[in-house]
C-alpha cells in the first residue's frame, strides 16, 4: 500500500472559505483527512474584552457571516442574561421571525452551494440565491440592512418593523412553500445527486455522540435534539413544530434534514406572524450606559442554522471580562476525518459541502 | 456603451490586413513564412499596447478569480447569481486557477497567515493583472483595525486598482467597481 499525500487549499474553489485539507490517499480511497484551520483568525474573543457591551454585536455577527442575525441574537441574549434584562413580548415574536428568516436564508445558501459542489447543478445554485435574495430583502425591510443587520438591542430591537411587514412575510412564505417543493422535486430526482449523496460519508449515531456534532449533522444521524425544542427560548414553546430527524447519517440525510427544516421554519414564521401582539418592541438605545450585571457568569445556548452554539460570558460592569464561544462549525468539521475515511477522493467535497461549514466561525 | 467600442476600428483594419495577407500568400501559391512574419510584426506594432486591439480586448474580457476570503465572498457569490447576472457584461468567467485570471477580488479580511498565500496567487496570475479591494477589511482593516492578526488593508502588500467601500458592499457596487476598472485600463481615469 502506497500512500499519496495531497494538499488542498487554503485557496480552493470548493472549500467554502479558507481551509487547508491534507488528504492521504490509497489509490482513490481516502485513508485520512487532516483539516488545518486558522487562516481567518482575527481574535474576536480578545477584541470583545476591550469593547463595551453593545459595541460587540458587529464583531459577533461576522463570526457566522451566512447567518449573522443568529449570532447577533445569541450574543445579545447572553448580555441580557448577565444584566438580568427581560425581553419585551412583541420583541420576542419579532426576534423569532427574524431568526427563522435567517435560518431559511442560510439553509438556501447551504443547499445551493452543495448542489454547485456536486457538479452539473448550477441551476439550483441560481434558484437558491434568487430566493435567498428575496428573504434578505424582507430582512432589509425589517432591519434596514441587507447582510449585517445589527438589529438586536438589550430588551428588544433597534426598530419596530414597518406596518405591512407581516403581510409581506406571509405572502413570501406562501411563495417559499411552493419553491421548497419545487427544489425537492428537482434535486431528488437527479441521479447524479443521489449517487453522490446516498450512502456516502456515513456518521453513525454512536460516533455522532462521541464526536459531539451539532445541528442538522446530529439530527441526520438519528438523534432528536434541538435547542428550540429541548430548552425552548422566547416563544418557541407556544407554537407547534417538529424537529426533523433522519437515521442514515449519510450526505443525503444531512441535505434532507436542511430541506425539512426549511419547511418547518416556514410553518413557524407563518404561525408567529399571525399571532404577533401589538405593543412596544424597542430595546435600550446604545448611547445609554448599560446597567450593572446581576450575574457574574452567563451561559446561553442557541440553535443556530448550523447547530448548537454556546456562549459563555464573565461579566464586568459595562464590558465583558471574558467571552468564550463554542462554535458548532468547528466540531462538525472535526468529524470530517471520520466521515471521509473509506470514501472516494471525489466525494470529499460532497461531504464537506453537506457539513455546510463557515470558516469565519471556526477560526474566530 | 461607449467604452465597449474602444479600438473596434483598429480591430477591423487589422482583420482586413490579415485577410489581405492570407489572400496574397494563396495567390502566389507558395508560402513565404519569413515575409509573412515580417508583415505580421509590423501589424502587431501598429496595434500598440496602449491603443488598439490589445487594449480593446483587455478592457472587454476581464476574468475574475474565484477566490473569497470572508463575508464579502458571500456577496461575491451573489454577484454571480441570478439577480445581478454579471454575465451580461462579460464578467462571469470566474476561474478556479489564477493562471487564467486578470482580476483578483480581495473579498474579506486579510490575516497575517493569508498574506503569503495571496502573494503567491498574485504572482501566478499573468500580466497585466489587477486587484479590487472589496469591502472595508480589504481596504483598510475595517472593524478589525485593532486586532493582532490583521493586515490593515491589502494595499500594504500588493498594488490595488479599485477600492470598494462598505461592510459588506452590495453586489451592485462590485459591478460599478468593474466598470471603473475597465475605464482605468482604457485610460479614461487617471491612476494615482
Amino acid at each position: 500500500m502506497t500512500i499519496t499525500r495531497i494538499n488542498i487549499g487554503p485557496v480552493h474553489p470548493s472549500t467554502h472559505g479558507v481551509i487547508r485539507l491534507v488528504v492521504d490517499l490509497d489509490g482513490d480511497t481516502i485513508v485520512k483527512v487532516e483539516p488545518h484551520v486558522g487562516f481567518l483568525h482575527r481574535g474576536v474573543e480578545k477584541l470583545a474584552e476591550t469593547r463595551m457591551y453593545m459595541q460587540i454585536p458587529p464583531y459577533t455577527e461576522k463570526l457566522d457571516y451566512v447567518a449573522p442575525l443568529a449570532y447577533d441574537e445569541a450574543y445579545v441574549a447572553t448580555v441580557e442574561a448577565a444584566l438580568g434584562i427581560e425581553v419585551k413580548e412583541r420583541a420576542q415574536y419579532l426576534r423569532v421571525i427574524e431568526l427563522e428568516l435567517q435560518r431559511i436564508a442560510s439553509h438556501l445558501l447551504g443547499i445551493g452551494t452543495l448542489c454547485n459542489d456536486i457538479g452539473q447543478m448550477f441551476t439550483t445554485f441560481m434558484w437558491a440565491f434568487k430566493d435567498r435574495d428575496m428573504v434578505l430583502d424582507l430582512l432589509q425591510e425589517a432591519t434596514g440592512s441587507r447582510m449585517f443587520h445589527v438589529n438586536m438591542r438589550l430588551g428588544g430591537l433597534h426598530s419596530d418593523v414597518p406596518p405591512d411587514f407581516v403581510d409581506h412575510t406571509i405572502s413570501l412564505m406562501d411563495y417559499m412553500e411552493k419553491r421548497i417543493v419545487h427544489y425537492e422535486k428537482y434535486i431528488e430526482k437527479n441521479t447524479t445527486f443521489k449517487e453522490r449523496m446516498v450512502g456516502v460519508g456515513v456518521l453513525t449515531k454512536e460516533k455522532a455522540i462521541e464526536l459531539g456534532v451539532a445541528g442538522p449533522v446530529l439530527r441526520a444521524s438519528g438523534i432528536n435534539y434541538d435547542v428550540r425544542k429541548n430548552r425552548p427560548y422566547y416563544v418557541y414553546d407556544k407554537f407547534h413544530f417538529n424537529t426533523k430527524t433522519l437515521y442514515d447519517g449519510d450526505n443525503f440525510s444531512r441535505y434532507k434534514v436542511r430541506m425539512l427544516e426549511l419547511k418547518e421554519s416556514v410553518r413557524i414564521i407563518k404561525a408567529v406572524a399571525r399571532a404577533m401582539p401589538d405593543g412596544d418592541a424597542l430595546g435600550m438605545p446604545i448611547k445609554l450606559r448599560s446597567p450593572n450585571p446581576v450575574n457574574r457568569i452567563a451561559v446561553v445556548s442557541r440553535e443556530l442554522p448550523r447547530g448548537e452554539c454556546l456562549l459563555y460570558m464573565v461579566a464586568d460592569p459595562q464590558k465583558p471580562y471574558r467571552l468564550s464561544i463554542r462554535s458548532p462549525n468547528m466540531i462538525n468539521l472535526a468529524a470530517i476525518s471520520h466521515m471521509a475515511k473509506g470514501a472516494r477522493f471525489a466525494d470529499l467535497f460532497a461531504i464537506l459541502g453537506s457539513l455546510d461549514i463557515v470558516m469565519g466561525c471556526i477560526d474566530r | 456603451m461607449e467604452e465597449n467600442d474602444v479600438g473596434s476600428k483598429e480591430f477591423e483594419n487589422a482583420k482586413q490586413e490579415m485577410d489581405r495577407l492570407v489572400y496574397e500568400s494563396l495567390k502566389e501559391k507558395e508560402i513565404k513564412p519569413n515575409a509573412m512574419f515580417a508583415k505580421l510584426s509590423e501589424l502587431t506594432k501598429a496595434m500598440s499596447v496602449t491603443k488598439g486591439v490589445v487594449k480593446w480586448s483587455r478592457v472587454n474580457s476581464l476574468w475574475p478569480m474565484q477566490f473569497g476570503l470572508a463575508c464579502c465572498a458571500i456577496e461575491l457569490m451573489d454577484f454571480g447569481s441570478a439577480r445581478i447576472d454579471a454575465e451580461r457584461k462579460g464578467y462571469l468567467l470566474f476561474r478556479g486557477t489564477p493562471r487564467q485570471c486578470d482580476v483578483m477580488i480581495i473579498a474579506g479580511w486579510v490575516t497575517k497567515s493569508m498574506v503569503p498565500e495571496i502573494k503567491r496567487l498574485y504572482e501566478q496570475m499573468s500580466k497585466p493583472r489587477y486587484i479590487i479591494a472589496f469591502g472595508e477589511c480589504a481596504t483598510c482593516g475595517g472593524p478589525w483595525w485593532e486586532s493582532y492578526n490583521i493586515v490593515k488593508g491589502i494595499d500594504q502588500v500588493l498594488p490595488v486598482d479599485v477600492y470598494v467601500a462598505g461592510c459588506p458592499p452590495k453586489p451592485e457596487n462590485l459591478f460599478e467597481a468593474l466598470i471603473k476598472l475597465q475605464k482605468k485600463i482604457d485610460g479614461k481615469i487617471e491612476s494615482r
